[in-house]
């Protein structure tokens, strides 16, 4: 783990969930023992995304909202290369809410944590679309007008073929969730419910720790879309967390296509000047 | 030089493009050079559209104004193409008891001495029992048959067409056999001679410029194509993705154009090579992107195909309005690359080139494009294969050289010509973030002042190297013009027409014509231009955007400007007399309003 060690100290605010996922991201790595070279780690802009600059991987922060494409781009390059998209939820249910609904339709081999911790932390504090209605935030003295999105029922009904959520208190499952999101097939949604002390005084950590239970220790079977679905959009008593859903039978974007089946190589190791004489022959 | 014209129009899907691809392809291998220029609206069926050949034995690559025949599917081409015949020129139809009744139109016909012939298609597709489809093979045949070429000719091109299909292939020899027949009896002693052909013609290609752009894509290396479709620069996306099951290569139509950029960065990021196309308005979506790129310094290639703007404008026109918006767009300063292509043959030598450069430097390279290169039909030798060279820069893939490395090396301030090393993931090596932020040497983020200074300086020297790599622009002509012509992209085909002309060839006339666009290497400009009596801009835009762009990089400000903004190409004699009359010194003293006879600073 301390492969993944940076020189460069943290900055986020005492007790920020982000200190919970970037231990977790690192551990599960190590478990699964891939080095540092072995990986890449994408940012989206936010307080997740100083995490940059605070772990040893191959990384690149990018634009806000655009993580998830630019990280699907590199694993279409070399899907060989595990690639994990790091965004929070103003990035990933506003400005980039169309790029999230076409990376789970298109299931790009990549890994997506969604830091959740229901509001912009960095722009400090504003509504996201994921802060319910009633909370004064800044900006939104009265509460936000717009009513806020279910995140999980949103990304349920675009028929993703993995889903799964933690909280940023709870290092060992989260561990746990990552290593299996690490090695899915196609997309791994997990969202990771993360106390932010500065700016949420909703869902802290404390609140967090009452009411996240372990659905897969309690028999849910995370095979079962419907009651994961169920479990998932419910979270007016009690938060369900672990894997809620996985499905391995559902190809990756780029195993659909048919000019790269039975290709060895991947992309990055065919880039040479390329003959093209026997296709000009049908213009002549 | 002799050409002769052709000119199809009507609705679209009627046939139209149909019949001017047979044409242009059996007349091209009888030996003559084509040039096809094609019209059409925004809208899928209906509407009116044409296509244009200009044929000739000797090199063409520009429209007449006037043609030798207009063929028409529908009355409205009647109406409105009428005038683009020349005197003793056919005006072939198939719109049964058609009278002119507008009495211009009769003086016209009659002062021009136009043949109107009317081809029964209707009752003859009947006879045979043909769908209305085979009335692109008939009118084709009379065509055929009017400029007295081989009926096996025509047989020829429709059995590579069709020649699985014996049913289609029969049906479609017995219009052919009708079609020649027929013309001898509602065209007797009709014909529409050519000059004689020239074989070297015979065996080249006949391509438009997207597909010539395709081709060289494919021809660079590019393994990932993400595009949104966005006339016209749809079919760049079209050909690559016919062309995948062939090539191999990873084609993703994104969700919008935001998607294309970031994807295609994140696959070069990771070290294939990726492209994306759009058109102006996708471009704006991109720029963050681009500017993105800017400060992580990741090899990143956009093609613009440009058509009028701005807004939506006139989707299915040209236009060369977004030069300065390629140079310019993105915010901040940092290094990139302009790029213009003007033909078929460097659509496809340019696009090597733009990935070398993107690879060498580090940095986003626009390669411009248009819809009258990307959709005009070229004549075009074999591409010469052996001139691309794969060039990558400090890209390191050594297994040694990756043991030493270390993060500060990702971007080394003291890297000369502030080109850094670049190593790619997955590779056993020291890693570095590709940081949007600004960062220190190792991709970490740091406010610092000195830093943030170095690292812009690091990132802005990259332009004096870029540009000493670039090649000064091509120069055709005596050593001393009197005249400088300058331009760049599309224009360059009609421009090299027009020199080539009688009248043009006696002046003393020079043409710079200019395939990278920024930076700007002026030397050659400078060295011409003042010598020159006179230097004229060839543009396509409203502003003469590289007469600006110049006197951006040089000071020089020439005036002179022949300039083009109504979605439309030049076409052949339009050009010539604007230049003609920009040889002539004007008598009287210099009149408001007319900007091409302005002389200040020239």
């Amino acid at each position: 783990m301390h492969d993944f060690a940076s020189v460069h100290p943290c900055t986020w605010c005492d007790g920020c969930g982000d200190y919970g996922i970037w231990s977790a991201a690192k551990r599960a790595l190590a478990e699964l023992q891939i080095s540092p070279w072995q990986v890449l780690l994408c940012f989206d802009v936010g307080c997740h995304g100083n995490m940059s600059d605070k772990i040893e991987a191959y990384r690149f922060h990018g634009l806000h909202g655009r993580v998830i494409p630019l990280a699907a781009g590199a694993s279409l390059a070399n899907p060989t290369i595990p690639v994990i998209a790091f965004g929070g939820d103003g990035a990933s249910f506003s400005e980039g809410v169309g790029h999230l609904v076409h990376a789970v339709r298109s299931n790009y081999r990549m890994t997506f944590i969604l830091h959740n911790n229901a509001n912009y932390g960095l722009t400090t504090g504003q509504a996201s679309a994921l802060t319910p209605q009633d909370k004064k935030m800044n900006s939104s003295p009265n509460g936000i007008p717009e009513s806020t999105l279910n995140s999980m029922d949103f990304v349920f009904s675009l028929k993703p073929t993995f889903v799964a959520r933690g909280w940023s208190g709870d290092i060992a499952q989260m561990t746990k969730i990552l290593m299996t999101a690490i090695r899915h097939r196609g997309f791994a949604y997990v969202d990771i419910l993360q106390a932010c002390p500065t700016y949420n005084k909703f869902a802290t950590h404390e609140w967090l720790m009452e009411h996240c239970y372990d659905a897969n220790a309690e028999g849910h079977d995370p095979r079962d879309f419907a009651k994961a679905r169920a479990l998932a959009v419910d979270t007016q008593n009690r938060v369900a967390t672990g894997i809620l859903y996985q499905t391995e039978e559902v190809p990756a974007f780029h195993e659909h296509l048919k000019p790269r089946e039975g290709v060895t190589t991947t992309p990055v190791e065919e880039v040479k000047i390329v003959d093209t004489s026997k296709w000009e022959r049908s213009f002549a | 030089m002799v050409r002769v014209a052709i000119k199809i129009v009507g609705a679209q899907g009627q046939g139209v493009n149909s019949v001017g691809e047979m044409c242009a392809k059996g007349l091209k291998r009888s030996g003559f050079c084509v040039f096809g220029y094609r019209e059409y609206m925004s809208l899928i069926k209906g509407g009116h559209s044409s296509y244009q050949l200009d044929v000739s034995a000797e090199d063409v690559r520009s429209s007449t104004t006037r043609v030798d025949i207009v063929v028409t599917f529908n009355h409205h081409g009647l109406e409105k193409n009428l005038r683009d015949i020349k005197k003793g020129g056919i005006l072939l139809h198939q719109t049964p008891q058609w009278k002119f009744k507008n009495p211009e139109d009769q003086a016209f016909i009659a002062e021009q001495k136009i043949r109107v012939i009317e081809l029964p298609t209707d009752a003859i597709l009947k006879k045979l029992k043909a769908k209305p489809i085979l009335g692109n093979v008939l009118i084709t045949a009379v065509v055929w048959s009017l400029l007295s070429q081989p009926e096996e000719q025509l047989r020829a091109l429709v059995r590579e067409q069709f020649g699985h299909k014996k049913d289609l292939l029969d049906l479609n020899f017995a219009c052919i056999a009708e079609g020649f027949a027929v013309c001898k009896v509602i065209a007797p002693g009709i014909t529409l001679s050519l000059p004689k052909p020239d074989s070297k013609w015979k065996d080249q290609l006949l391509l438009t410029g997207s597909q010539a752009m395709g081709l060289g894509i494919i021809h660079a290396g590019c393994r990932v194509y993400v595009g949104y479709p966005m006339t016209p620069s749809s079919p760049i996306l079209t050909f690559i993705a016919d062309m995948q099951n062939e090539t191999g290569m990873a084609v993703k139509q994104a969700e919008d154009e935001i998607t294309a950029a970031q994807m295609m960065v994140g696959a070069m990021h990771m070290g294939t090579r990726a492209i994306t196309a759009t058109s102006g308005g996708g471009f704006d979506l991109m720029t963050e992107t681009l500017s993105l790129t800017g400060i992580t310094e990741t090899p990143a290639v956009f093609i613009l195909a440009q058509r009028p703007g701005p807004g939506t404008a006139l989707p299915t026109w040209t236009a060369q309005g977004d030069l300065t918006l390629a140079v310019g767009a993105g915010h901040g300063e940092y290094t990139r690359l302009v790029m213009a292509a003007s033909d078929t043959q460097d659509s496809f030598d340019l696009l090597p080139e733009a990935f070398n450069f993107a690879e060498e430097f580090q940095i986003p390279v626009i390669v411009l494009t248009d819809k009258h290169l990307g959709e005009a039909l070229f004549t075009q030798s074999a591409f010469d294969q052996t001139i691309a060279k794969l060039r990558r820069g400090r890209l390191v893939t050594d297994l040694r050289e990756l043991a030493q490395l270390k993060p500060a090396d990702r971007y080394d301030p003291a890297a000369g010509d502030g080109v850094s090393k670049r190593w790619l993931p997955g590779s056993e090596a020291a890693t570095y973030c590709a940081q949007g932020d600004e960062h220190a040497p190792d991709g970490s983020v740091t406010e610092d002042a000195e830093n943030a200074r170095q690292q812009m300086e690091k990132r802005l020297k990259k332009m004096a190297a870029l540009k000493a790599a670039l090649p000064e622009p091509l120069y055709v002509g005596p050593k001393n013009p009197e005249t400088l012509i300058v331009s760049w992209g599309s224009n360059r085909g009609v421009i090299f027409d027009v020199l080539e002309s009688a009248e043009m060839k006696k002046k003393n006339i020079g043409y710079l014509h200019y395939q990278y666009l920024w930076p700007l290497k002026t030397e050659s400009f400078e060295m011409l231009s003042r010598t020159a009596k006179r230097t004229v801009f060839v543009e396509c835009n409203h502003g003469g955007q590289l007469a600006s762009l110049l006197k951006l990089a040089c000071g020089r400000d020439v005036t002179q400007k022949i300039l083009k903004f109504d979605g439309r190409p030049f076409l052949f004699e339009e050009l010539r007399e604007k230049l003609l009359s920009s040889l002539t010194p004007p008598s009287a003293p210099l009149r408001a309003g007319n900007p091409s006879l302005d002389r200040r600073g020239a």
